[in-house]
């Protein structure tokens, strides 16, 4: 049953609409982040309001209209295309990530390697194509020429949350994620590192959003996840930092 | 009073124009020949295959255990009936996710059923098994409810006297009170085969999401949101005519019993 509480609790943090800002009359700062971040941000500065979502989900509501301040995404191509079209300002990387194979605690499929995701009856779940992770997950195993495992696929999630959840309550055998989410469910979930060749370049940049009217603030907490204090809180979640 | 009527119009109108307006803006940003493209590519037709399979079985099980239930709820009474129909209808007001997770801690592979099943070989999640069982239990209440209101509506007198006349208790429900009660329990299926076809949150926790398998159309819209949002809203309006049809065509389906006619 801890294993349900931690995925009501996920669903919760990247569902809900973050939390409010301390000073009331005012909009507090909004940030849109990858949903990797839901651990580190809201410690950094705990009066902005969040919303984690899926890098993509979040382009696509920043497209839309969406009041944003900032936006810190999983991957350098969402916000490069978004400079382009000029929703946001110029995007910095600020993290780099790795992926790392992850298995339930109790590892039902005896998975090792990459090797064994091959064998029948492995239920296998990755990232949907499109959604940042997913696709950081095709370039490793083409990378790792293994592009046949992808035969094990049983469901392609929208979120790399939901492919946590569903290797933490044991429904999937594996699934490719984040280094860094395997350490924010520790409990439930092993993680198997890939091999060093094999790993995309993942970067996360942030930016601040063209029609935010409140860029002072909006480049102020971009100063703060680039300064040390920053540096120190995304390095203990397990980022890598520029 | 004048100005009453005046205020039901109004009133009205708001209530139109709020509903209709998020549909009509749908249609409005995709054009015939987009939307036709985009239904041919194979994303939304697979899903459309996937969605209209699955419900279609769920439906099954949904008419076949749910109108012989709903019989026994409204012709008899015990002790804790008014509790049962209460427990019946909770999956109407459930969010969908709840019910994702309540689904996974019974059919999960950690769930109370999963060890029993893991023996014997069955494996519910990321199956479209998993989609169907998604779908009857929010799909369900909508037919149980409405079929316990239809088989409430039919006169007693009537059944009285074909038991008067010998009719045994399966005759009594298939050739009096099932045809009585036919109008309603149409309305019921059709409302419950509309709410399976938009299933979302329960399916995509507990079946995933794999194109031609677990894939419904809501999945599928989801998926597309951030690839391609022209086919993300083609699947929509196909969603939304689908639903639109059924829920039409229900409202002119004749009442073809002439007893739904005397006995009201």
């Amino acid at each position: 049953m801890t294993k349900l509480a931690v995925l009501v609790a996920m669903l919760a943090v990247t569902g809900g609409c973050g939390r409010d800002g301390a000073d009331a009359g005012s909009r507090p700062l909004t940030v849109f982040a990858a949903s990797s971040l839901t651990e580190v941000f809201p410690e950094l500065e705990p009066r902005a309001r969040y919303q984690f979502a899926g890098s993509d989900d979040l382009a696509l509501q920043l497209r839309e209209g969406a009041g944003a301040d900032v936006l810190a995404a999983a991957s350098l191509n969402y916000s490069a295309e978004l400079h382009d079209e000029g929703v946001v300002g110029q995007p910095v990387v600020f993290a780099t990530n790795r992926l790392v194979l992850a298995v339930p605690e109790d590892n039902p499929g005896g998975i090792r390697s990459v090797d064994d995701l091959s064998a029948p009856d492995v239920r296998l779940v990755i990232g949907a194509e499109g959604v940042p992770v997913g696709d950081y997950t095709r370039q490793v195993l083409d990378n790792l020429d293994a592009t046949a495992v992808l035969e094990s696929v049983v469901s392609e999630e929208e979120d790399v949350k939901a492919i946590v959840s569903k290797i933490a309550l044991g429904e999937a055998d594996a699934g490719f994620v984040y280094a860094t989410d395997v350490r924010s469910a520790e409990e439930d979930i092993l993680s198997i590192e890939l091999p060093a060749e094999a790993q995309p370049t993942v970067e996360y940049t942030i930016a601040v959003v063209s029609e935010s009217e409140r860029k002072t603030e909006a480049q102020a907490f971009i100063d703060l996840v680039l300064s040390d204090e920053g540096v120190e809180a995304l390095e203990a979640a397990g980022f890598g930092t520029p | 009073m004048r100005w009453f009527q005046l205020l039901l119009i109004i009133a009205c109108a708001v209530v139109v124009a709020f509903l209709l307006l998020p549909l009509v803006a749908l249609f409005l940003r995709v054009s015939p020949g987009d939307l036709i493209a985009a239904l041919g590519s194979g994303v939304a037709l697979d899903a459309l295959i996937v969605t209209l399979k699955t419900s279609a079985i769920a439906h099954l099980l949904i008419l076949g255990f749910g109108t012989p239930a709903a019989y026994l709820l409204a012709t008899k009474r015990w002790r804790g009936h008014s509790a049962t129909v209460a427990l019946i209808e909770l999956p109407l007001v459930l969010p969908p996710v709840v019910a994702g997770i309540a689904l996974l801690s019974v059919f999960g592979r950690l769930g109370l059923l999963g060890e029993t099943m893991d023996v014997l070989g069955i494996s519910i999640s990321f199956t479209q098994a998993a989609v169907v069982l998604a779908v009857v239990f929010v799909a369900s209440p909508f037919f149980v409810r409405q079929a316990i209101v239809a088989f409430e509506g039919v006169d007693t007198g009537l059944l009285e006297a074909a038991r008067t006349l010998r009719a045994s208790p399966w005759r009594v429900f298939s050739r009096v009170a099932l045809p009585l009660a036919a109008r309603g329990l149409a309305t019921g299926s059709a409302l419950a085969f509309v709410r399976g076809l938009g299933e979302f949150g329960a399916t995509i926790i507990f079946a995933g999401s794999f194109r031609g398998v677990t894939q419904t159309l809501p999945l599928a819209i989801y998926g597309e949101l951030d690839q391609d949002f022209e086919a993300a809203i083609a699947i929509s309006v196909l969603l939304v005519l689908i639903s639109a049809a059924l829920l039409t065509a229900i409202r002119w389906v004749p009442s073809w019993n002439p007893f739904t006619l005397t006995s009201r």
